[in-house]
């Protein structure tokens, strides 16, 4: 019985291994292409028949991209950015999941239903009156413009994923901490804090993703230069006839690589969030 | 006596719980209660755009009459639909395809989880621009594939339908590992002795899969389809990149309509009708799942 389960097994093995290579070469060849085409020269990058390897491999647009261009500035600007409300979220939505996961509120179903709607919530009904408001505040052209709007638009999924890793902390020590009148704050910081960083790590990554990757308010928000994220420069520049691809995808690999490489390295905390929702339906 | 003490102290623990939440509450509510509430009064009066910001005048239903008489908005809402539809249908097939070939795989799954990650990483612009590259008529790389297998050199986003397909192809391609990951997640909970169960029955890989694990797979994919669906619905990065919502306004999804009628030609009663309400369908949407999911949830319990 156990041989021929394992046969079994063997003979699938070639099979799965090759539908495998199939779903590598579907998501790795874009991912390839993109990165080669940043290491051809210029006039490369627009040959035809294509290059398939960059030859001579080149940083040339590297060069174009950071010092002839302000993506340089631009990836400064979505870092302070994307850091200042990611810090944001995590404290608001540390205490906002603590709460909700612990002490007994009425209406935290109400509460995280209307949460879970802002989340999916177009942004595109929320614009131009946030336009209006921002500019009668005088913050179109800031950093607050974005940091404060993608704070409030990506706490609530936050809130979320925190509620759902706090319900799974036993309550123990912290009804011990309760009875012996230590402050709530101190509560949260000394005993569920320790025992929560891997979905405070989720809840990092995931907000900090949004914020990189947000265009629509960027792009309404903030229309000077020196205020421009990376999505809104990637995608605003070149003309209407020609796209400079070369310079494009040299500032696409410094935006994609480092998220790339936190996720790869956190990719245990980054599935689970991704699954957070799922598991607890 | 004690109950009473319990009570007190119970009613302390939920002040303390709103004076929590009361920071991340107030920023949520500050950013999305009063736009959400000026789109809809937009959406019903007469919008003059000022000097100084916006005045509006009246009430009067001849924004949203406007809209429901536009050949592009009803064009729109189509596309929309249809995009939403096939995008997910074919990420969800897909994706619990690949869910379940990484989960057979013996070696390098971690290595392909994180594979799987970067295109759901990725920056939408970013995956627009790449996309452009590769469609492009006179170096892209699908022209140079499409003449060597001989089916000569297709316009892809100056044709109404190939320009549709396009934008699904790069959609899909960022979104299927998002998928795949979520599925494969709920794979690797179902308990192994099922499918030992059905082996010793003598079912086939077909039947097991029809029989056991796509009905515990079920909620998994439930609440993947919703997350998709949702975001499909305010489609706006892809097409404004991509294709500028053309040829003509062939993949002018609801969300570009709205921002080309508001910032572009400055319409802004109509514009925010077109917001407006597709924000309506995509609440009314998440709340109709919901009382299917937990009305199904309770059958099944």
């Amino acid at each position: 019985m156990r041989n021929r389960s394992r046969h079994k097994q063997r003979r699938v093995f070639s099979g799965v291994n090759l539908a495998a290579l199939l779903v590598f070469l579907f998501i790795a060849l874009p991912l390839y292409w993109m990165i080669a085409s940043a290491f051809k020269t210029p006039a490369n990058v627009g040959a035809s028949p294509p290059q398939y390897l960059p030859h001579p491999a080149s940083v040339q647009n590297f060069n174009v991209a950071f010092s002839q261009n302000t993506f340089g500035r631009y990836i400064v600007n979505s870092v302070i950015v994307a850091v200042a409300a990611t810090a944001l979220v995590l404290v608001l939505g540390t205490l906002a999941g603590y709460a909700m996961a612990r002490l007994p509120m009425r209406g935290t179903f109400t509460i995280l239903v209307i949460l879970l709607m802002i989340s999916v919530f177009p942004e595109i009904a929320v614009v131009v009156p946030l336009y209006a408001l921002l500019r009668d505040i005088g913050w179109l052209n800031s950093y607050q413009a974005l940091i404060i709007p993608y704070t409030a638009f990506f706490l609530p999924f936050a809130i979320w994923i925190l509620r759902n890793y706090f319900l799974a902390i036993p309550h123990e020590m912290e009804e011990s901490a309760r009875i012996d009148g230590a402050n709530p704050l101190r509560t949260i910081w000394s005993i569920i804090l320790p025992q929560a960083w891997p979905g405070l790590f989720t809840a990092a990554i995931f907000t900090f993703t949004a914020c990189w990757t947000e265009f629509l308010m960027a792009l309404s928000f903030n229309v000077s230069n020196d205020y421009r994220t990376i999505p809104v420069g990637v995608a605003l520049f070149g003309s209407q006839f020609t796209v400079p691809y070369g310079t494009l995808f040299a500032a696409s690999v410094v935006a994609v690589v480092p998220i790339g490489i936190l996720v790869f390295i956190f990719r245990r905390s980054v599935v689970s969030g991704l699954t957070a929702g799922a598991v607890k339906g | 006596m004690s109950t009473r003490r319990s009570d007190v102290f119970r009613r302390k623990l939920a002040r303390l719980g709103w004076g929590l939440s009361a920071p991340a509450l107030t920023v949520i509510a500050a950013v999305t209660v009063f736009p959400i509430a000026y789109a809809i009064a937009m959406s019903v009066s007469n919008v003059n755009a000022t000097g100084s910001g916006f005045s509006l005048s009246g009430i009067t239903g001849s924004n949203y009459s406007i809209m429901f008489h536009a050949a592009q908005w009803r064009y729109a809402l189509f596309f929309t639909i249809v995009y939403t539809a096939v995008t997910v249908a074919v990420e969800v097939v897909l994706g619990t395809a690949i869910a379940l070939v990484l989960e057979r795989l013996s070696a390098g799954r971690g290595w392909m989880m994180a594979l799987l990650l970067i295109p759901w990483s990725m920056i939408t612009v970013i995956n627009a621009q790449l996309w452009g590259y590769i469609y492009n008529p006179t170096y892209g790389i699908l022209d140079t594939v499409f003449s060597h297998i001989g089916l000569g050199t297709p316009v892809v986003l100056g044709t109404r339908v190939p320009a549709i397909a396009a934008l699904m192809v790069a959609d899909i391609w960022k979104t299927t590992p998002f998928v795949a990951i979520i599925v494969l997640a709920g794979l690797v909970m179902i308990p192994r002795d099922f499918y030992e169960a059905a082996e010793v029955d003598g079912a086939s890989g077909w039947t097991a899969f029809w029989r056991i694990t796509f009905p515990l797979l079920r909620p998994t994919i439930a609440l993947a389809v919703l997350f998709r669906v949702l975001q499909a619905f305010g489609l706006f990065d892809l097409p404004f990149v991509l294709t500028s919502g053309g040829p003509g306004y062939s993949t002018q999804s609801l969300a570009i309509l709205a921002y080309n009628a508001m910032f572009r030609d400055l319409d802004f009663g109509p514009g925010a009708a077109v917001a407006t309400s597709t924000a309506l369908l995509v609440v009314i949407g998440c709340l109709l799942f919901l009382r299917v999911f937990r009305a199904q949830a309770e059958r099944e319990a």
